[in-house]
């Protein structure tokens, strides 16, 4: 008896250290991002590690945030102007991404069940298929297209190439919500002389509205980490997102890594909030993604 | 108001074949305009020498890609590639299914532990890296401090000096962000385990190792084999992770930091693509095994 106490008792032991372990893995470069983006520039280069800074400053914060900022004593451009425009960037290509997305995969999904069109499943499975090819596949042809009817740097421009990336994923996501629904609501519906439009917006998009927030999510989340795409898109400010202009901040004449570090912050906010609140849409929409 | 809706058409097949392709004309029109166009030119350009510094594009059948044996900076790129790709799917794989089982454990508080577990997924990939860029700063970054608290050094490294060190850190940091894709997908093929099965197992009398490798593995495999073939994609596409802690450094630089370089620095735009089309059969053969694979295992139910 004791030793199946003892016994549950390692089992426990062990399950607890493997969780905290986890957490640390998982949590701990985040947190230790947030604790450099609140020490002041002396106690960042002390060399010995705090798990919290000795006197919390909003110093990095202010520099972003300041219409003047200081930097090693000297009054230097304020970041503000650049981070402000870099952080509506982000949010409006983000944002544009995210609904024309779900929009079109909403309406092409259930064409692509339920309606019957020629040539509908081969184009299914070609717009899908394109989830194998890289980006940068097609970058190239599309930097010199995109050069040749002005819509380089142009919020236009970016959201377009998103959409073309991240359209197939929530098709495929959409697609499988769509055909889990029972036919039967709709049929039921068609009887009392509803159409196609009007039943799918009043009865399938709401029952499909789990589906929708994670294809949701899963585009926006997409879209704000984007790097590569704004890095040859984006050159300028006009449509820079937080992703290109955070890492410019190491190429002046020294590495601020509070400044670094704090807008790395502000960048994960959003991010962040979905996870807090949308995650249960967030993990099924990738299971449901990966799955099928 | 009613009988008017009546006399709308009731959804029969000519309306169907309307509505349906107007729904997907605007996904056509996309999709065909910016992928499969840009594609069909990729995979013709790099069959000529496109270079907006030298006139003239002439034909030159697939020297582009026989250019790939001889440049020394194209080769080390292939070379790094295949060590991320190695190192990251071995890590992802082993900690992703130790993640995953020890979420099917817990009880309490799971859907809190899932959402730490997802979110370096979800984070932009360049913020992850410039946090880890500071935790590996040769002077101040808390690796350093950390290990010289333990006592395990005495003076601080420089962790970007060694190749094989810098090769491996780059790999940590997307590791870090891809294994909860991993863990996600197996932690699903794990749910879908009837429990009953261990309970007869373990009847029969078989421990947990014996359990582990006679019903969880055989019931995850396909799973497993999707979560293998994202992880080598991923690891096959890293860029940002390469690009903002090291740069263009051909310590690490990937084969998609070359195609970059490539077209966009040095503007050998015919280069880069016959590169990228490479890249992309490499991803596609990679895939297709993959798939192969599951279809064979999961064909017979």
């Amino acid at each position: 008896m004791a030793r199946i106490n003892l016994n549950r008792i390692c089992a426990r032991l062990g399950l607890t250290a493997a969780v905290i372990l986890l957490l640390i893995w998982s949590l701990g470069p985040i947190y230790w991002s947030l604790v450099t983006s609140l020490t002041a520039p002396n106690e960042m280069m002390t060399g010995t590690p705090h798990l919290w800074p000795p006197h919390v400053t909003l110093e990095h914060y202010g520099k972003l945030f300041g219409a003047s900022s200081q930097s090693q004593g000297n009054e230097v451009q304020s970041v503000w102007p650049q981070f402000s425009a870099a952080l509506l960037n982000s949010v409006i290509t983000s944002a544009a991404a995210t609904v024309v997305t779900v929009l079109m995969a909403a309406f092409g999904a259930y064409a692509f069940v339920r309606l019957r069109f020629p040539g509908r499943d081969t184009i299914f499975m070609l717009v899908v298929a394109t989830m194998a090819v890289p980006a940068y596949t097609v970058m190239i042809p599309l930097y010199r297209l995109m050069i040749s009817i002005n819509l380089i740097d142009t919020y236009l421009g970016i959201t377009l190439i998103y959409v073309s990336a991240f359209l197939p994923l929530a098709l495929w996501l959409m697609r499988s919500v769509y055909r889990s629904l029972p036919i039967s609501l709709e049929e039921a519906a068609w009887l009392d002389g509803a159409g196609r439009t009007y039943t799918l917006v009043r009865i399938v998009l709401p029952l499909a509205a789990p589906g929708l927030i994670a294809s949701a999510i899963l585009t926006f989340l997409s879209a704000w980490g984007q790097f590569m795409v704004p890095l040859v898109f984006s050159p300028s400010l006009a449509t820079k997102p937080l992703t290109v202009l955070i890492p410019e901040f190491v190429t002046r004449n020294y590495v601020d890594y509070g400044l670094m570090n704090a807008a790395g912050v502000i960048a994960i906010v959003p991010p962040v909030i979905l996870v807090a609140f949308l995650n249960r849409y967030l993990v099924r929409g990738l299971m449901a993604g990966a799955g099928k | 108001m009613s009988h008017f809706e009546q006399t709308k058409p009731a959804p029969g097949t000519r309306h169907d074949v309307w509505l349906g392709l107007g729904f997907a004309i605007p996904i056509i029109v996309i999709m065909g305009g910016l992928v499969f166009v840009p594609l069909a030119s990729t995979l013709w350009d790099s069959l000529f020498r496109i270079d907006p510094m030298r006139p003239g594009t002439p034909f030159v059948g697939l020297q582009n890609y026989a250019g790939f044996l001889t440049d020394p900076a194209i080769r080390q790129g292939w070379y790094n590639t295949f060590v991320y790709v190695v190192l990251a799917v071995i890590l992802e794989t082993v900690g992703g299914l130790g993640a995953a089982l020890l979420l099917s454990r817990i009880k309490y508080g799971r859907r809190w532990l899932l959402a730490a577990l997802v979110l370096p997924w979800c984070l932009p990939p360049v913020v992850n890296a410039i946090a880890w860029l500071w935790i590996y700063n040769p002077s101040y970054g808390l690796l350093n401090g950390a290990l010289h608290a333990m006592g395990l050094i005495d003076q601080n490294i420089v962790w970007f000096n060694s190749r094989s060190t810098a090769l491996f850190l780059v790999t940590v940091v997307h590791v870090w962000r891809m294994m909860p894709l991993t863990a996600i997908i197996l932690l699903a093929a794990l749910q879908s385990i009837p429990q009953d099965l261990y309970e007869a197992a373990k009847l029969d009398g078989a421990g947990p190792i014996k359990c582990f490798r006679m019903i969880t593995l055989p019931l995850i495999a396909g799973g497993l084999a999707i979560a293998l073939s994202q992880s080598t994609v991923f690891a096959l596409n890293l860029f940002d992770e390469a690009w903002v802690l090291a740069g263009p450094s051909l310590d690490t630089r990937t084969v998609i930091i070359q195609v970059y370089m490539s077209a966009f620095q040095n503007l050998h735009f015919s280069q880069g693509m016959a590169l990228s089309v490479l890249t992309m059969i490499v991803s596609l053969i990679i895939s297709a095994l993959y798939v192969m694979r599951v279809y064979r295992e999961t064909s017979y139910d």
